[in-house]
């Protein structure tokens, strides 16, 4: 993937430039709000990346300006203002992610995977696959190997999560905003114990796990194919 | 001078000048009205109907019959005196009772002295007389006496110019005096503000217990005050115990660090100390952003009873993990207005605590039910509590019940007190036999 990096800290920028390299893909940093602008409309990006906290300007200026002139690249906002207001402001001025500072690299990394793979939306899928696990998204029901396996909602909307996400790593902090409908930081690790239940229903009976923990960062699903 | 008029109080004083002896002036002309204009009038029409008369009797009966009614109308008792002169065609005078009269002939109504003297006595006279020549050449003057209406305006005239500089003196003193007062009262305020501003946050308007519109002000301006001294006090406190609480994990990060460098420690720990640190922070923020109110709360209709569902759903493997058993006793159908996020982020912290003092196999119940005049969301756990003395403090930022029992930071409860303060509900710790409870209740 293609990615702009907006962001005025020369290394914050380079510890995620370096980082986002090491996973494949090729970063363009621009140092400033006016330097981004130029190349986000030089160039097609797959996501950008923008630092909020830019010298004389707020980030979200400069993504009304991106957004105003019709571009939809993905946008993820990097921010100081962690609180659940600032976030909201974020995703309402036109970004599609929002991640507060301090954050761990690989957190960053799955994310901006996590937007740039992010296809057109089918609304027809009624069944998603993953190796020889079935989900119906019609009849809420998982099978695996033609076994039904017995989850509840909540662990239903996890294994979705996950398995639409296929090929990519998700995050703890990510399966909270996506499947609790809720703006909260639980001070304990529950995520961990919902997915460790899960998996138990999962993968009883077979050898190969259907949800990998990447250590350190989250869950991967391994894509269908 | 200019800052003279610029002054609230001079205005206010000058106007209530102005109205005071606009009122006198008005009150001045009716009486002037009733005790001179009046009388007057009624004098001036007894003169012209007796002027009209007599006139007539000389025309139709001649001069003999005027005479004897002119005689016997000065002799009559009336309550205005008669006056009159009467000169013939050829200029005598044939009677007269006045002592003296113009030489030419006056028109209209005119007013001659007619001081007489009775028995030696001296009586005032002045009548208010009707001039009148015949067409042969004869002079009769009619009048009546008006002399105490005279008196009267007279006095009324020196007595009201005198009355109108003293009311306007008393009305500027009063003015004065009044607005003085309504300055002195603002400056008290202006003083105040001054001294807080100064950087004295104690200080407060002084109330004078009247209830009057300036006690009112000072109410509200005091609430004002105390409100700000709080937000202020939160902020102070929150910096202390931040720079305090910051530098032990700030010192385990270091150490870590440099055991790192040094080759031998994990790498690990320390991002576990920078997170640790980032959990605090965030903590502290979000606390310290509800208590001076920069987050203002969503209040909206919340289902109350799939929110302690979810609550307790996301609990549940946490809790079966430990071999604790969590159940949970929630009504349904109940709703609440309140801050939805901040509910579920405050009933997550109590389950959250119950989970973690509770021991191994331990218990802990959810309840969320209707009361009588409140709704209750209630945890009850079988952990060790919290010694009494501490009850009062449990809630303070950064106090552990058990340090090194668990983990965490101190902050769980924190949130939850600034919550429950926000949806002004009550929050009500206690120790019971073989646990710890803690009730929210949301009055109806």
């Amino acid at each position: 993937m293609h990615i702009l990096l907006i962001e005025d800290d020369p290394r914050v920028a380079d510890h995620v430039a370096k980082g986002m390299r090491e996973a494949g893909h090729i970063v363009t940093i621009a140092r400033d709000g006016r330097e981004g602008l130029l190349r986000a409309a030089a160039d097609p990006f797959d996501v950008i990346v923008l630092d909020r906290m830019l010298p004389h300007v707020d980030g979200l200026r400069i993504l009304q300006t991106i957004r105003a002139t019709g571009d939809v690249t993905p946008v993820l906002i990097l921010s100081a203002l962690g609180d659940v207001d600032e976030r909201i402001k974020g995703l309402r001025a036109g970004g599609d992610d929002y991640l507060p500072k301090p954050f761990a690299l690989s957190e960053l990394v799955a994310r901006v995977e996590g937007l740039g793979r992010r296809g057109p939306a089918i609304a027809e899928v009624t069944e998603l696959k993953s190796g020889d696990l079935v989900i119906d998204l019609l009849g809420r029901s998982v099978t695996r190997g033609g076994q039904r396996i017995d989850v509840t909602q909540r662990e239903f909307r996890i294994l979705e999560y996950l398995v639409r996400s296929a090929g990519r790593v998700v995050t703890r902090s990510m399966l909270l905003e996506h499947v609790w409908d809720y703006n909260f930081d639980p001070q304990t690790n529950i995520i961990d114990q919902h997915v460790s239940r899960l998996r138990q229903k999962l993968d009883r009976g077979f050898d190969v796990p259907v949800i990998e923990t990447v250590r350190g960062t989250g869950y991967v699903v391994r894509p269908a194919t | 001078m200019k800052q003279l008029f610029a002054s609230l109080s001079f205005r206010l004083a000058l106007t209530y000048a102005g109205l005071f002896v606009g009122s006198l002036l008005l009150l001045v002309g009716a009486y002037y009205t009733m005790v001179v204009r009046v009388p007057l009038r009624q004098a001036e029409q007894v003169v012209q109907r007796e002027a009209a008369q007599l006139a007539n009797i000389y025309i139709v009966d001649g001069e003999a019959a005027l005479v004897t009614r002119l005689r016997a109308r000065d002799a009559a008792v009336d309550r205005y005196k008669a006056f009159h002169a009467f000169v013939d065609r050829k200029g005598r005078v044939v009677t007269a009772n006045l002592p003296s009269w113009p030489r030419a002939v006056f028109q209209g109504w005119g007013r001659i002295e007619a001081d007489t003297s009775v028995d030696g006595d001296e009586h005032d006279f002045e009548a208010l007389a009707l001039d009148r020549r015949f067409d042969d050449g004869a002079r009769l003057i009619i009048g009546r006496d008006v002399d105490n209406i005279s008196e009267r305006e007279q006095a009324l005239a020196s007595g009201a110019s005198v009355v109108a500089v003293v009311a306007l003196l008393l009305a500027l003193l009063g003015g004065l005096l009044m607005s003085r007062a309504i300055g002195r009262r603002v400056d008290r305020v202006a003083a105040t503000a001054r001294d807080v501003m100064a950087g004295d946050m104690s200080k407060r308007v002084s109330i004078d217990g009247s209830g009057d519109e300036f006690d009112r002000l000072a109410e509200t301006l005091n609430a004002m005050l105390q409100r700000i001294e709080h937000s202020m006090e939160a902020v102070r406190r929150v910096s202390d115990s931040v720079a305090h609480e910051m530098r032990t994990p700030l010192a385990r990060l270091r150490a870590s660090l440099e055991d790192a460098a040094a080759g031998q420690g994990d790498v690990a720990d320390a991002l576990a100390e920078a997170d640790r640190l980032t959990t605090i922070f965030d903590a502290v923020l979000r606390i310290a952003r509800l208590d001076t109110g920069s987050r203002e709360i969503a209040l909206g209709e919340v289902d109350l009873t799939a929110l302690l569902d979810d609550v307790a759903d996301f609990y549940r493997p946490a809790a079966e993990e430990r071999g604790i058993l969590l159940t949970s006793f929630i009504q349904s159908g109940l709703f609440l207005r309140c801050d939805r996020d901040l509910v579920f982020q405050a009933a997550a912290n109590l389950l959250d605590n119950a989970i973690k003092y509770s021991p191994n196999g331990g218990e802990v119940v959810l309840y969320g039910q209707e009361e009588t005049a409140a709704l209750l969301i209630a945890v009850q756990d079988t952990g060790p509590g919290v010694p009494d003395s501490d009850l009062p403090h449990i809630a303070e930022r950064f106090y552990r019940a058990h340090k090194g029992a668990a983990p965490g930071v101190g902050l769980g409860l924190s949130l939850v007190e600034t919550v429950a303060r926000l949806h002004h509900s009550a929050l009500a710790f206690r120790n019971i036999d073989g646990g710890f409870r803690v009730d929210w209740r949301f009055p109806a």
